[in-house]
């Protein structure tokens, strides 16, 4: 029940932003922080993975990054050094030694985790983040003012900021590819992987899948699923066959990082809104929520 | 005319995915339980309540390789790539000691061999997402094994790209793999392991005596052996020898021999400071085996069930039909003389004892078997 009035506390919140942008005309489309239950992700079977690296030229080519040709990623000596994605890269495949029952090396794609409740977005102090009802996180260029509050909150270190561009330097991050979600195409790295490693489907569905591979293979996996419940959970989410500390994944809790009541102050400050109207602002927000809450029990 | 097509397209693949296989009629009969495929208690033909494929031992339908196609071509999901020419018939002879056909057809109750595509939707985008879709569950069975002995994943061993298309004929490929087989696996005589066990250091195992003398085939010990075993592109002949370290537990590394080698039995039965000799019947029981004895397998006296079976020296444990009036003597390789041949066996053989000495007494003083013989030696 709390999570549930939180979030129509933010959709409230979200709806009366937009209401004060239509008066700014500097600000476009306000900020949005919707959980939707249909939201999608991706599970990501390390156990599957190949390490073919497929993934990162179709991301790259997907988000016109310079990714030359599909060949040259067969040369697996850049999987001796790990990696992170930047701003070259909105994806990477780093690769581990074997895990258990396997002979095989344990390789692990790694880009934005699509926070269930995103660290980046209560951060930004410009509203720049968005996170959607599919699910995916999304950075907005026209907002950002470059402050790099986002990189410093993400508990994964996935924003990437453009450091050798003077101009207009950009925050880089999978987007969890948007526009082709847009269009009912998959992702593009889920689309090119050839051992279909990256299960594309709805978030309810995939912890389900997760589950029931956990249980049918016990000697194939750990029994955890990384993403299902870290800082809240995570659209994206992985299996393996070796502890995620041992993948350099990191270890966090099951709340999320960090408090969410920051995007309020933040959305307003975003929008240069006057004090005054400031105060009149959350007045309106919590005499819409002390509404909420009497019609609630009224029905109950 | 497009659209339709596109639309039949649909309806054929609906069907493929939805039809699992029935997997006739008595196959309430088959050695599994009802629950391994169905969820509910009474499945029905209008409504079964089938369990997806299970990836689990559900494989009922075995062929030889000599039976199965020579040749598969994959062409179903070609894009970027030609189609894929599966060389199927050396896969399964391959795949006898890595699992066998179940390896990769996990699913198959009776019936004809399914497709892949029977329940790998050729589509990426898709529903029902617990099962990988086609593309993924042919490179999932391909690559997990030629990746784990070439250590790459290029595509090109197996793909080729469209626009080279041209340089290949199908012809030529089946022409590469006509009547082509996995080359015979060669045994091993005699391997050392040395561990570090303080029951003695050596494991001295005679390969070819379980094979050959104790019957045993080779896939009662090797079910899942990988390819790289033979096949790893970094094994050259320098590291062949190379002392390879198991982290095996206790249990995994004794699986193999205490399935016959009881586990309480003495560790030195094995385990020994010293590298020993191969089985010698002789020395072991006492009772050296002659010309015929010696090309039997164990099984033959001993039987197939384990423990085996203690055989006493007496011939008519196992030769239960010989008898005085069909006994021939020259199967001992001694014939008997015409004046010897009228006696019974009690009267050399005291108490038709066979494992004694025959005593010459009962007729001649002095005599003693074997330097008097009461006939011919045959040659041996
Ligand atoms: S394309 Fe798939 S198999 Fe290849 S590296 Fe990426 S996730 Fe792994
Ligand atoms: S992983 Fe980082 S960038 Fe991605 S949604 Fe979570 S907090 Fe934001
Ligand atoms: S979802 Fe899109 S943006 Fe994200 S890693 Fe995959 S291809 Fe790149």
């Amino acid at each position: 029940m709390s999570g549930k009035s939180r979030r129509d506390f933010l959709k409230t919140s979200a709806l009366i932003g937009a209401g004060v942008t239509g008066l700014s005309a500097t600000a476009k489309a306000g900020p949005k922080n919707i959980l939707s239950e249909d939201r999608m992700g991706v599970l990501v079977d390390t156990t599957a993975c190949v390490g073919c690296r497929n993934c990162e030229w179709a991301c790259k080519e997907a988000h016109n990054l310079p990714a030359g040709n599909l060949e040259s990623y067969e040369d697996r000596k850049i999987l001796e050094t790990k990696r992170r994605p930047d701003h070259t890269a909105l994806t990477v495949v780093n690769e581990y030694s074997s895990g258990k029952n396997s002979n095989l090396p344990v390789d692990v794609k790694v880009q934005c985790m699509h926070c269930d409740h995103p660290a980046c977005v209560s951060a930004c102090i410009v509203g720049a983040f968005s996170k959607h009802e599919n699910g995916s996180v999304t950075w907005d260029t026209d907002m950002c003012i470059g402050c790099r509050y986002c990189m410093a909150a993400c508990p994964f270190q996935i924003p990437a900021f453009e450091y050798d561009k003077a101009l207009n330097p950009k925050i880089m991050k999978c987007d969890f590819c948007i526009e082709r979600t847009k269009e009912g195409k998959v992702p593009a790295c889920v689309s090119i992987c050839p051992v279909e490693a990256l299960t594309y489907g709805s978030r309810t569905d995939l912890v389900k899948i997760a589950r029931d591979r956990i249980k049918r293979n016990p000697d194939r996996y750990v029994d955890h699923i990384f993403g299902e419940y870290e800082v809240g959970g995570t659209s994206w989410m992985y299996l393996s066959n070796k502890e995620f500390a041992e993948l350099e994944f990191p270890k966090l809790g099951e709340k999320p990082a960090p408090g969410v009541s920051e995007s309020i102050q933040h959305g307003i400050f975003a929008y240069f809104v006057p004090p005054v109207s400031l105060y009149a602002l959350l007045g309106g927000i919590m005499w819409i929520s002390k509404r909420r809450k009497e019609l609630d029990e009224e029905i109950k | 005319m497009k659209k339709i097509f596109a639309i039949l397209l649909v309806i054929v693949c609906a069907v493929a995915i939805n039809a699992q296989q029935s997997p006739g009629k008595d196959h309430s009969k088959l050695n599994i339980t009802c629950k391994t495929c169905h969820t509910c208690d009474v499945p029905t033909k209008s409504e079964p309540c089938l369990v997806l494929c299970p990836r689990e031992r559900m494989v009922t339908v075995y062929q030889k390789p000599e039976q199965t196609p020579e040749l598969i071509v994959m062409d179903q999901i070609s894009d970027r790539y030609g189609p894929v020419y599966f060389s199927h018939r050396i896969h399964a002879q391959m795949s006898n000691m890595g699992g066998g056909c179940e390896g990769c057809h996990h699913f198959n109750t009776s019936g004809p061999i399914l497709k892949c595509s029977n329940c790998h939707e050729s589509t990426r985008k898709r529903e029902n997402v617990s099962v990988p879709d086609l593309k993924g569950a042919y490179h999932r069975q391909c690559m997990d094994c030629h990746r784990e002995w070439s250590h790459d994943t290029g595509c090109n061993s197996c793909h080729q790209l469209k626009k080279d298309l041209k340089d290949v004929k199908k012809d030529n490929i089946q022409k590469k793999y006509a009547g082509k087989q996995h080359p015979v696996v060669l045994e091993p005589t005699k391997l050392v392991y040395e561990t570090k066990s303080d029951k003695g250091k050596f494991v001295t195992f005679y390969h070819n005596d379980h094979t050959k003398q104790f019957g045993l085939s080779c896939i009662s010990c090797h079910k899942q052996e990988s390819c790289t075993k033979c096949h790893d592109v970094n094994r050259t002949d320098k590291n062949k020898n190379l002392k390879v370290v198991t982290k095996k537990t206790f249990e995994d590394q004794h699986k193999n021999c205490i399935s016959c080698h009881s586990k309480t039995e003495n560790c030195n039965k094995c385990h020994n400071d010293k590298i020993i000799e191969p089985f010698n019947h002789a020395k072991s029981t006492g009772w050296a085996l002659n010309k015929y004895h010696i090309n039997l397998s164990c099984t033959k006296c001993h039987g197939t069930k384990l423990p085996y079976k203690k055989v006493d020296n007496r011939c008519s444990g196992c030769h239960q039909n010989w008898n005085e009036e069909n006994f021939k003597h020259s199967v001992t390789g001694l014939q008997l003389d015409e004046n010897h041949s009228a006696f019974s066996c009690e009267d050399c053989h005291i108490d038709k004892n066979f494992a004694v000495k025959p005593s010459c007494n009962n007729c001649h003083d002095d005599y003693s078997f074997p330097k008097q013989k009461p006939g011919k030696m045959l040659k041996k």
